[in-house]
């Protein structure tokens, strides 16, 4: 591969990393604390790319100027020794096409955030909080008639909570459907790092209000814990009395972390 | 974003007769791609393959930003630091220089994508091998944010932090004292261990940005091929495989040392993966957080294409067994279980 297609390249992946930063499709992905990492990572790449497209066509016109043949690879004479130019022509660079599939996969696939598949394919696991608290206690829910939780924190005190800061609270849990075994679920993914270590935290609706909505459909339900269903057999999926089923718009932010 | 390859590209093709090159080929895929996106985009609405290609650009976005920070690095040790200097603060003796290297590890915060080559940069200035390579093995899970990450992951158990920091700190200071008793330096490629010549004053900028670039081009693509591969595993491998542990110790930390080379985890964030295993001892699960960062699919892709091949073949399975050896023993020893 020669240079000038590299530095393209460069600077296509490098553009692709800072437009899903910027434009916030990246929380699709990774957590929101990796922004500042992703536009730099981005910039950095397309400035790489961008100085050695510049100093190639310099060093070209110099060498047109000089009355050397155009069209040669700018071989940056100065940096004689230095190697890394002709080192490029050492060995196959044929690995580096591979750079093409992510800007590919960004800017024509755009995969969407993970949704019931990844859910049906994972077995849901306790959630890390939870299961590093190890039964400490919970603070109790705060006032009000409706508290919204994350599913996340919601499952952690159904499994774990001995003292049922659940019991006889309604809540609110905002998350999407998914369909297995003849359950329906209300799920959400959490990710501590990127989607790849994603592990799914569920709540099985009782009532079959939401039976009817497709699978990935995002719902908020408010309602009520049953105490004592989540175990250890179920993976803590407690069961949950929906008062009201709603559909929202799915959330710019689709994970929990 | 979008338009600007048309734009560079065009000088690059105005300065040579018509001919196939690889700039050409670049715009035609780009080109081909567009016109058919309707059709990719029908192609991948398939739920495993959505799943396994979100999960790809997941591990590319995550790890790409610590690869630019590697190469970044690696570029400033080439201009900036004279291989005498290295000389002068590494212990002459392979096996000193391996124990002052793991430490070193400590300072490098970031994924393990950034430790390669900043290791084959340290080769390249003259570094012993065994120093680079358990630097290599050190950084990424060693380091003060990783061992923040495992005790936050694990609140109530300190003794797991201090038994990663043992067993990551022991595989890496192992490997290079093996590979400096008998690590052949023909394994690796000759272009990695090719010495720069010392850079001149006004060259440094230039070469700093030349030796980025080169190594960002290399190792990114091994990089894709990495995060191909691991979510292709992370779709294919079934996840009862966690469920069925619980009490097989020795089934555990095997299938443990498995998922954590094809799941390909960055060092940050496996702590959490292992803590949500509730069903699991932990013992299997330090095997995990020790192995992980050592080796995995992505690492070995890496690896084999920065340092050649012979010798990632040679030098992951052996990281695997030392890696599952220091964790059991150091869990042991720690007293995890």
């Amino acid at each position: 591969m020669k240079r000038e297609t590299q530095n393209i390249l460069l600077i296509l992946l490098g553009g692709a990393l800072v437009k899903i930063a910027v434009n916030g499709d990246y929380l699709r992905y990774v957590k929101p604390a990796q922004q500042p990492w992703v536009i730099a990572g981005g910039a950095v790449m397309v400035l790489l790319g961008a100085v050695a497209i510049v100093r190639d066509l310099l060093a070209a016109r110099a060498k047109v100027a000089a009355g050397a043949e155009p069209g040669t690879a700018p071989d940056l004479p100065e940096a004689a020794g230095h190697g890394a130019a002709d080192h490029g022509h050492a060995h196959s660079t044929r690995p580096a096409w591979l750079l093409l599939v992510p800007v590919l996969a960004v800017f024509l696939v755009a995969p969407p955030a993970l949704g019931s598949d990844s859910v049906i394919r994972t077995e849901s696991r306790a959630p890390s909080s939870a299961a590093a608290a190890n039964a400490a206690a919970f603070p109790p829910l705060p006032a009000g008639d409706v508290v919204p939780l994350a599913v996340n924190e919601f499952v952690s005190r159904a499994g774990w909570d001995k003292a049922g800061t659940l019991d006889d609270r309604t809540v609110a849990l905002t998350g999407f459907v998914v369909h297995t075994e003849g359950n329906t679920l209300l799920a959400r993914l959490v990710i501590s790092c990127c989607a790849a270590d994603a592990f799914p935290v569920t709540v099985r609706l009782r009532g079959g209000e939401a039976d009817h909505l497709a699978s990935d459909t995002w719902i908020k339900v408010t309602g009520r814990v049953v105490p004592g269903t989540a175990t250890k057999e179920n993976s803590y999926t407690p069961d949950f009395t929906p008062a009201s089923v709603t559909t929202v718009p799915t959330p710019k932010d689709p994970y929990e972390y | 974003m979008d338009t600007l390859p048309d734009t560079e590209a065009e000088p690059g093709r105005r300065t040579r007769r018509f001919r196939i090159s690889s700039v050409e080929v670049l715009c035609a895929i780009l080109l081909i791609a567009i016109l058919a996106q309707g059709r990719l985009q029908q192609l991948f609405d398939v739920p495993a393959l959505r799943t396994g290609s979100t999960v790809f650009v997941a591990v590319c976005v995550q790890a790409l930003p610590f690869l630019v920070l590697g190469v970044l690095i690696s570029g400033a040790i080439a201009a900036f630091v004279p291989a005498r200097v290295l000389e002068k603060v590494l212990p002459r003796r392979a096996g000193a220089a391996v124990g002052v290297a793991g430490l070193a590890g400590v300072a490098l915060p970031g994924c393990e994508c950034a430790s390669v080559p900043v290791a084959r940069r340290l080769m390249g200035q003259g570094v012993a091998p065994a120093a680079a390579l358990t630097f290599l093995l050190a950084a990424p899970a060693v380091n003060p944010v990783v061992l923040v990450a495992t005790a936050v992951a694990f609140p109530g158990k300190p003794e797991m932090v201090l038994a990663r920091f043992a067993g990551s700190l022991a595989t890496a200071v192992v490997m290079g004292w093996l590979w400096a008793r008998w690590g052949k330096l023909e394994w690796i490629t000759e272009r990695a261990l090719r010495r720069l010549p010392e850079v001149a004053t006004g060259q440094r900028w230039r070469v700093f940005a030349e030796t980025a670039r080169t190594d960002l081009v290399e190792a990114g693509g091994f990089l894709v091929l990495g995060a191909l591969i691991s979510s292709a595993l992370n779709v294919l491998v079934p996840a009862r495989w966690f469920g069925v542990l619980g009490d097989q110790i020795v089934l555990g930390v095997l299938v443990m040392a498995v998922l954590a080379v094809v799941l390909a985890l960055c060092s940050e964030a496996d702590a959490f993966v292992a803590a949500s295993l509730t069903a699991l001892p932990l013992l299997p699960k330090l095997v995990f957080l020790v192995v992980g960062p050592a080796v995995d699919v992505k690492l070995f892709a890496l690896q084999a294409g920065t340092f050649g091949r012979s010798f990632a073949v040679r030098f992951a399975p052996v990281t695997f067994v030392v890696a599952i050896a220091c964790a059991v023993v150091a869990g042991v020893v720690v007293g995890v279980s």
